[in-house]
Order: structure tokens, then sequence, then C-alpha cells
């Protein structure tokens, strides 16, 4: 049973980091106000951008970094159209989910099966030693252990820090941020910005550490998964981590399915964390919880007067 | 309506000789287009002390203290603080000046915390400390008295203690003006005194505050001085001690002089076409009261003693007591199953651009909005002959800009209660229910709605309900005066008397 499940949860977390990174991600841009369902185009490009970089540098650091500031440029581009425009936020996120994908497919195409430098498993030193525990968290690469720190910035960075407050606030009521003398507008651009620099980490991710080759279609549906999770999370770092090694565990184990020749369609099993996400929704409506959504989500800061 | 529980801790404070404004408006003016709304107010405020400012919706209240708080620039006339006179140019200029203002709509981010509210933008360092942000907070709160955990969220407060600390971020900002606008209106009584208790405790502190009213028990529990406000100008000062200018202070808030007449002739009495029959419910005591075809009624009173429960269950905004309204001399729920869309009733109500019209329409589509029925084909909607019609009423009423395609939020008030009453009009109703038709209006534009009211009586019997008593004495044949949910009287106005009777009626005092 050990031998089975072990290998399962390792595998787990390790398919769960680029969704962890996304949906912390999305959720910072969130909380600002935003929302940005570009994620799915934003980690497509992100990963092409860190391969590429890695490929011709040599170092998978610099494709890593590369990656994120892919994300960030796709973020500007939907904070430009939704916080100084106007614009309608579900549109131009599905605008730059095509864009991402469209553009990551047609700049792909000289790198498919190309391998580049990038992060290699190794056993942390002492924690890896541990038993279970060990072998599922610890005999991993380092963007994985990198990942375990971020949701704990994140909390911080919420509740410990004026700029997390500021940044919040905007995303709750902008009209009370603005008249305490903050800049929403300034605000909103960061975590936009910001939120898009953590999801090209999680798309980095898959072509540096997932696999260090280039295919297509990597990004695979996480982008969407990552912007569900949000909403299954309730806008909080600590479910998030749980919501992503859950999605990540249900990846990974119907991986195992389709390899052990099971005749359960792969694409049934993959439907399921909308389909979690749809149920948490349900649920949540009916013990009558309040979501603790930004009050402020997806609606525009109109400009006075 | 309950009585307000509130004793002052001390009866009188008089004002120490020496003592020098904090604030000073001197002939501080705002015209908004051809409306004055404020017209060379001089006003003092001291500081340790309540200045209540009185006076009816429209008065010029709010756009006053907009000025002070940096929200407008005025036309006319300087603010000085501490005797130097400045300029603002935005409420941050005002808040640092040390003038602070706490709006009817409060601006607290919900899902935070007190003190998180409290101290937002003025954290002092990037990192923070929940325990620390509640010590602060929670010190300041202790210092006035004000009764508040400051680790709660907002979304678990009332009304009241929203209002509280909307009052701790001024305080924390070091304000020594604060300007409270209307700030009961959301409260319970025991916030109220709660309220009241509170920025009586600040005054101790050395704090000044302006309390913006319009009503009289309050203004006369709470304040060291009252300045009553009239139609853009200070009426006058009073004293709050002088229990007997209550009637007095009623009157001088809604006013006395003439400053337009009509000529009107009486009209020819017809069948009743409202009967409210001991009404009581919704904020209302025994009322009862009838409008015939071919006379106006006009409701007065200082505005919040009822007048808006009784137009709402008139016009069918909520459902009254059975068997209590009658229009047309069938009980409401009949009516209002079988209501017609003319030959029936029409309402004009106070809010112009959010209830009667839709402001990103444009006219015909305003039209349409209480008339389509009248332009029904079957399951079509004739807009040509909708158009036309607009073009016609725009002609009738001489309506500017004389475009159909004009939206609504474009008209200036004026033209917009004029577009109202043409579209209300046009229905040729049996039953009026106009609700402050002139609020807001230059002296053209009341003169015509006031000439349209009474051509109406040909028609139909009008429910004007104002707090102009100008208005009441130039368009009503009868004027029932309404104090706490209750008629007081029903005043006869070819009688020479009632005018002397109205105000102490408004102020609640029956002989």
């Amino acid at each position: 049973m050990w031998e089975f499940l072990i290998p399962l949860f390792a595998a787990t977390v390790q398919s769960g980091t680029p969704i962890l990174y996304a949906t912390l991600g999305e959720m910072l841009t969130e909380k600002g106000g935003v929302l940005n369902l570009g994620v799915e185009g934003m980690m497509a490009l992100a990963a092409l951008a860190a391969f590429w970089t890695s490929l011709v540098t040599g170092s998978p650091w610099l494709g890593f970094v590369a990656g994120g500031c892919a994300g960030m440029l796709l973020a500007s581009l939907h904070a430009f159209v939704c916080i100084s425009c106007l614009g309608n936020q579900v549109v131009s996120g599905l605008a730059l989910t095509i864009l991402g994908g469209g553009l990551t497919h047609f700049l792909g195409v000289p790198y498919v099966g190309l391998a580049a430098p990038g992060f290699d498993p190794f056993d942390f030193p002492l924690l890896s030693q541990i038993p279970g525990v060990g072998e599922i968290f610890f005999k991993h690469d380092m963007l994985v252990y990198l990942s375990f720190i971020i949701p704990f910035l994140f909390w911080f960075f919420f509740r410990r820090t004026s700029l997390g407050l500021h940044v919040a606030a905007t995303g709750e009521m902008p009209a009370a941020a603005a008249a305490v003398g903050l800049k929403p507008i300034r605000l909103r651009y960061f975590a936009v910005i910001a939120g898009g620099f953590l999801v090209g980490l999680g798309g980095a991710y898959l072509s540096l550490a997932y696999t260090h080759l280039w295919t297509n279609g990597l990004s695979g549906g996480r982008g969407w998964i990552a912007v569900a999770l949000v909403i299954f999370a309730f806008w909080r770092p600590g479910r998030a981590v749980a919501g992503a090694y859950l999605f990540g565990g249900v990846m990974a184990f119907q991986l195992r399915l389709q390899a052990a020749g099971t005749h359960l369609p792969s694409s049934l099993l993959l439907m399921l964390p909308y389909l979690l996400t749809i149920l948490v929704l349900i649920l949540s409506a009916w013990r009558g919880r309040r979501i603790d959504a930004p009050a402020a989500l997806g609606t525009n800061i109109e400009p006075e007067g | 309506m309950t009585d307000l529980q509130y004793v002052r801790p001390v009866r009188t404070r008089p004002l120490a000789k020496d003592a020098r404004p904090v604030v000073s408006l001197k002939g501080l003016t705002k015209r908004f287009g051809k409306v004055v709304a404020n017209d060379a107010i001089t006003l003092d405020v001291y500081p340790g002390r309540i200045k209540a400012l009185l006076g009816e919706n429209g008065a010029g209240k709010s756009t006053m203290m907009s000025m002070l708080a940096g929200r407008y620039k005025p036309d006319e006339g300087t603010i000085e603080v501490d005797g130097r006179p400045v300029r603002f140019n935005s409420s941050k200029d005002a808040i640092q000046a040390g003038i602070g203002m706490v709006y009817q709509h409060f601006m607290l981010v919900d899902s935070m915390t007190v003190a998180e509210n409290v101290l937002l933008g003025q954290e002092g360092s990037f990192f923070v400390s929940p325990r620390e942000m509640e010590h602060r907070v929670g010190e300041l709160a202790e210092r006035y008295g004000l009764n508040i955990k400051p680790g709660e969220r907002i979304c678990d407060l009332s009304m009241g203690e929203r209002q509280l600390v909307e009052i701790l971020k001024l305080l924390y900002r070091e304000s020594r003006i604060l300007i409270f606008d209307e700030p009961t209106a959301v409260l319970t009584p025991e916030e109220t005194r709660n309220l009241f208790e509170a920025l009586w405790r600040m005054t101790e502190q050395g704090k000044s505050i302006i309390f913006i009213s319009h009503k009289l028990e309050e203004v006369i529990a709470l304040a060291d001085e009252i300045a009553i406000l009239r139609r853009g100008r200070i009426e006058g000062e009073l004293d709050p001690e002088s229990i007997e200018s209550k009637a007095d202070l009623a009157s001088r808030m809604v006013g006395k002089e003439v400053l337009l007449e009509v000529d009107r002739q009486p009209a020819e009495i017809g069948d009743t076409v409202l009967e409210v029959r001991n009404l009581t419910g919704l904020g209302l005591t025994e009322v009862d009261l009838d409008v015939r075809r071919g006379e106006v009624v006009a409701l007065v009173g200082v505005a919040g003693n009822g007048q808006k429960a009784l137009v709402e269950a008139v016009t069918g905004l909520t459902k009254p007591p059975l068997d209590t309204v009658f229009i047309m001399g069938q009980p409401w729920r009949k009516f209002f199953a079988e209501s017609t869309w003319n030959r029936s009733m029409c309402y004009i109500p106070e809010d112009r651009l959010g209830l009667a019209t839709l402001p990103n329409q444009n006219l015909v589509d305003n039209l349409l909005l209480t008339t389509r029925k009248g332009f029904a084909k079957g399951l079509w909607l004739d807009k040509k002959k909708a158009a036309k019609h607009t073009v016609r009423l725009i002609e009738k009423f001489d309506i500017r800009p004389g475009r159909i395609h004009a939206l609504a939020w474009q008209l200036s008030g004026g033209n917009l209660q004029k577009a109202v009453l043409a579209r209300e009009l046009y229905r040729e109703p049996k039953l009026i229910v106009a609700e402050q038709p002139t609020q807001g209006l230059d002296v053209s534009a009341t003169e015509e709605v006031w000439k349209r009211l009474l051509e109406a009586r040909s028609m139909a019997g009008v429910l004007l309900v104002t707090g102009d008593l100008n208005e009441a004495l130039q368009l009503a044949d009868r004027i029932a005066v309404i104090y706490r949910g209750r008629i007081l009287d029903v005043l006869d106005n070819t009688d020479k008397d009632t005018f002397r009777k109205i105000g102490p009626l408004m102020a609640g005092i029956v002989d």
C-alpha cells in the first residue's frame, strides 16, 4: 500500500507546485480587485520564455525569472486595458488566454522536442531523511522548496505589511482607499503585475522542472484550475496550498491510472477539479456562508466627476 | 417614531468673551448653473462648541459643508482657519487643515477590522502588527469615551458603531473640526443618544462640531448654537435654550416671505380621488386624509415626520394595512391590481434622476417608462409614435435641450422636472402625487411647475408633499400638517390665520 501511496503523494506535490504558484498569483491579483482570466495564456507564454532563456543562457535560474517576467508582461497588458482604459476584465482576461496560447504555439514551433537545462531533484539535507514526509516533500527540485515558503510570505504580506493592507483595501472598496489618501490605481497595477509574476513562475516550473523538454500544450488547463482554486480557497493562501495539492493529486492519480491501463477516460478525471469547484460554490451558498471574495472584485475604478 | 431621550450634560455653555473662531466662513457663495446653492454665507465656528446647521432638504447645507470639506470650491468668499484664509483644492487639504467630515455613506472596508480601517494609510511603518494597531486605536477610542472593540470586523458592526469608526478616523488624523452630515439618519434612538454623548465628550476635549440636521428636537437637545439655513442663506442664529422658539424655529426653517406668487383661481370640486382612512402603521398613526378632484391638498411638515411613508403607501411602493387607502373609490389592492396606464394615478417623485427617470436613456425611452401601454400595438412598441409625441411634449413644455435623443442626466433639474411633468400629465391622471416638485429649481422653472399643477386640477386632485411652506400656501386649498406620523390638523388655506398656525403645528405644538 505505502509503496504505492508515497510515490503518488510525492508526484502530487510535484504536479501541485505549478498550480500553487499560479493560484497564489491569481489570488494576489484578485485581492487587488482585478479578475484575470488570462492565467492559462500567461502560464503558456511564461513556460516558453523560461525554456528559451534557459536554452540560450544555460542558466535555469535566469529562465525561471524570465518566466515570471513573461507573466508580468501579459499582466501589464491586462492591467492597462482594465485599470487605465476601464475595459471589461472578463473579456480582457479571455483575450489574454487566447493571445498567450496562440503566441506560445507559434513561437514554440522551432523548439518542440528540444531539451534545456532545468532543475533536477535533490535530497533536502536532513529533512529528506524523515520517513514518509521526507519522501513526499523533500526529494524534489529547488522550485518546489521555494514554493513552500511563498504561502507564508503571502499571508505575511496581507496581514503584517501596510502595503498588503492597502492592496486589500483597494480590492474591497477603492473609494474608501482613495478617501484616506491611498492611490487605488497604482495599487491595482501592483497587484496585477506582481500576481502576473507569480503566475509566470508557475509556467516556468512546467518547462524547467516538470519536464525539461519543450512540447506544445504544456500548460494543459492548469491556468483554469488556478482560477477555480482561488474561489475554492476563499482567497486564503493556506487553503490554496490544500487545493493545489488536491488537484495536483488528481492529476498525478489519473496519470497513474492511465499507466496502469484502466479504461477510465482521462478527460473525465481532468474534469474533477472544476466539478469540485462547482460543488464548493453550491455548498458554501447552502450553508449561507459569505464567500469572502474581495467586494470590488471585477469592477473597475471609475474616475471621479 | 421614538422620542429622543438625551439630556445634555450642561444646560448652557455661554461663549467666552475672548473666544476666537477656529473656522470662519466669510461671504461664501456657490452657484450651480442658474441656481444659487449658497448665497453669501457668513458663519463662525468656535472651539469646544457644537454648531447645528438646521435646514430643509435642498436648503444648501450639504453644499456649504462640501466647500468647507474641500470638495467644492466657492465661487466667492473665503474660508479662514485660525484667522488665516485658506484655499482647499481637495478633501485632503481640508483634512490637513484639521477639518474632517463624516458622510452619510460610510467609507469603510467591510472585511477589515476597526483598527485597520482607522489606521489605513496612516500605519506609520511598512511592517505592521495587528495587535499593536488595535492597541493604538483602542487607546484613542478610550480617550474620547467611544465604546468600540478595535479588533472587530466592520461587517459585524451596527450602523452606529460604523459611524464611530468614521469618527475615530477623523480623530486619529487630529481633525479639530468635525462635520456630521445628517448623522442620525441611520441610527436607532439608542445609538443617537450614544452619539450625542460622544459628541459632547469630544467638545470637552476642545473639538468643534458642526452638526447638520433637519430634526428640530435633536438640534435643540444637542447644539450650543443653531444656525438656520434656508434657500442658501443663513436666516439667523438662535440659542437652543429658548424652548418657546421651537415653533419659530420650524417656521424660520421653512420660511415665510413670499418669493413668488401665482394667481390661483378656485377650480370646480369633483369626486374624491384619494381617501386615507385611519391609517396606522408604516410609522404613521391614525392618518385621515382625502383629496378631491379640483383641489390641491398640501402635506407639510419637517422632513422625516412620516411624509415618505404616506407617499409610498399611496403610490404603491409599500403595502398599507387593509382598508386604509382608497384610490378613485377603490381599495388599494384592487386599484393596483387593475390600474391602467392613463386616467389613473401618477407620481412625481422627489428623486428625479433616480426614481422618475433613467439617467442614461433618452427622452423617448423615458416617456415610455410610464406610458408604454399607450404606445403598444399587440406585442410591438410603436416607437415612432412615441418619438412624435415626445417632440410635441418638448415643444409644449419648452424642455431644453429640445432634442428627443438627449439623455435624462444631461437635462438641468428644471428641464428634467418639466419632462417628468409632461410625461405624467400626458397620462391624464385623476390623482397626482407630487413630492417636493420644485426643490432645487430656479424661479422660472418653479413658476412653470406650479402653473402646470394648478392647471391639472381640472382633471385631477393633487396631493402636494412639500417642505416649502410658501409653495403650500401658494398652491393648496387645504394644508395638512404632519408631525411624528400624525396629521395634527388640516387647515383651510382661505383662512387668514392658517399661516400663523402652521409653524407651531410643524413643531408639534397643538393649542
